[in-house]
Formats: C-alpha cells, sequence, structure tokens
C-alpha cells in the first residue's frame, strides 16, 4: 500500500550528546576519587637523642654481630661464648632471651664491609621477633 | 510608501542565546591544561636494589613530612636530586628538620650493597642534626621467596 510506506518513524534516530559531558565528568571524579598513590614503606627505627647515650649492663646486652658474609655472630653479656647463625636465625634466639631477660637490649654490631642488606635482614628479624630496644652500631673489633 | 509596521516590530536575526553546547570542550581543554602544566615535586628515581625484608610496614606520615636520602651503591648520597658528600648531610638536614616542626621523618633508600660503614656515617650525620625519627626503606619480602633462598 502506497500509503503506508510514506509514513516515517517518529523515533529520532540521533544518540543523545547533551549528557556526554556529564558522563565524562562523572568517570573522571570516580578516576580521581578511586586512585591511591602508593605509600612509603620500610623499616622503622628511632634514632638515639645526641650525647643521650644510656650505660646498660653487660648482662642485659645481646650482642649481635653482622659479619661481612652475612654469618651473624651471638654473644651474650661478657660470655665469651659465641655462637654462629644465618641471619633469619636471630628471630627465634631472640624470642628465647627475651623469655629469660625482659630488660635485654639488641645490640646490632655491623661489620664495616658488611653489606646493607645483611643489617637489613638482622633487623628484619628483630621486627619480625617485635623487639623494640635495638641499638644499631658499627663493629669495631 | 509607507514603511512596513512602522519600522518598529522587525525582530533581529541573531539568536539571543548563550551557545552552551561548546562548555564542556571549554571544560576538557583547561583541565588538561593544568593537567600538563602541573609538575609534582618527586626526587628522580635512582637505580637501587631495596634490600628486602617481611616485617616492612607502610610509613604513617604525611607525603611532605617525609624526606629521602638516596645512597647509591657506590656510596653516593643523594638528597632532592642534589649530590653530597657524607659530611655535609648534617649541616643540609638540620635546617629542614627544624623548618618542619621536627615531624620530618627520614627514609634512607640505600642500595641493598652498599658497605655499612657508609650507613653509619650516615646514622651519626642524622643524629648531629637531631633527627629522631627513620625508616629504612625496604621492598616487602614474601616468605615464599625467603625459603628459596
Amino acid at each position: 500500500m502506497a500509503v503506508l510506506d510514506k509514513k516515517k518513524s517518529k523515533v529520532s534516530d540521533k544518540v543523545p550528546s547533551s549528557s556526554m559531558a556529564d558522563i565524562a565528568f562523572l568517570l573522571l571524579i570516580f578516576f580521581l576519587v578511586t586512585t591511591t598513590f602508593p605509600k612509603d614503606k620500610g623499616l622503622a627505627i628511632v634514632l638515639p637523642e645526641e650525647g643521650g647515650e644510656v650505660q646498660v649492663a653487660q648482662r642485659n646486652i645481646l650482642h649481635i654481630i653482622v659479619q661481612p658474609n652475612g654469618l651473624v655472630e651471638i654473644r651474650r653479656g661478657e660470655s665469651p661464648q659465641v655462637q654462629t647463625t644465618p641471619a633469619n636465625g636471630v628471630e627465634a634466639i631472640w624470642r628465647q632471651e627475651v623469655s629469660e631477660n625482659a630488660n635485654i637490649i639488641a645490640a646490632v654490631k655491623t661489620h664495616p664491609q658488611a653489606p646493607y642488606k645483611f643489617m637489613v635482614d638482622v633487623l628484619d628479624a628483630l621486627h619480625t621477633a617485635g623487639a623494640e630496644r635495638i641499638s644499631l652500631q658499627l663493629y669495631e673489633g | 510608501m509607507p514603511i512596513k509596521s512602522g519600522g518598529f516590530s522587525r525582530k533581529s536575526q541573531a539568536s539571543s542565546d548563550v551557545p552552551d553546547s561548546s562548555m564542556a570542550d571549554i571544560a576538557f581543554l583547561l583541565l588538561i591544561f593544568f593537567m600538563v602544566t602541573t609538575v609534582f615535586q618527586k626526587d628522580r628515581d635512582r637505580p637501587i636494589v631495596w634490600p628486602a625484608a617481611e616485617a616492612t610496614e607502610k610509613i604513617d606520615e604525611k607525603l611532605k613530612n617525609i624526606l629521602n636520602i638516596w645512597v647509591q651503591r657506590d656510596g653516593a648520597i643523594f638528597i632532592n636530586d642534589r649530590p653530597y658528600s657524607l659530611g655535609e648531610v648534617t649541616a643540609v638536614i638540620a635546617p629542614l628538620y627544624a623548618a618542619s616542626d621536627r615531624a620530618l621523618v627520614i627514609s634512607i633508600r640505600a642500595d641493598r650493597e652498599v658497605q655499612y660503614t657508609t650507613i653509619d656515617q650516615l646514622q651519626k650525620q642524622l643524629v648531629a642534626a637531631g633527627v629522631v625519627r627513620v625508616v629504612f626503606a625496604t621492598e616487602l619480602e614474601q616468605s615464599m621467596t625467603r625459603e628459596r633462598r
């Protein structure tokens, strides 16, 4: 039928574009809000104040000597006995020492030529074991 | 010949609407302009291999209160992208620390192979500058990688 063929659809064939900017801004605000920048991370320590050196009884000191090859020597107070262990063994030793003496302090003495990472390994073990009283020193021996 | 309608009712052909279809384009143009011209204060990344630690934790401090000290494998020290010698650290840090109202946290970003004597001297310089809070920047170590080592 010729009459029906001429009837045009009333529906618009255009995509509505007036709200496009709103959609773009919505996306923008969404990503602005959800973006988080990576935070710095590391092992926190507290340095002593200058001149604030405290004398500690030898029996309360656990000497942890980091050798250039990464092995760790443990000496208790003034006892001449030396125990050698890899860095990850420090954690268990520290837990053992704390259970025997709650006032103990970890004196981490690192050999001047030892790479920094071995000191970090020991510090890591002490942090993992929950140690808070840590002293970082240079090994002069 | 009389003028049609007295010459008064003729409407202007110019539209009285402010065109607003390009408003979004202008907004985006401004946005992109400011995005491109904004520069963030950030240190240049240095070639550093981080030491790994299982106990690595996030530093709970505002970004502007963290000062990075970079120590490269060869022992070179950089603060705010400028090289310094070990002896100069106290003189550089002390005024910054005072200006921050003693809230500054020093992040020591040292390569894992740096000799410990450098780190020790750096620590002594920081103590002399009165710094209390220090962080050894490390990478989080998964326990799986530790077992493989």
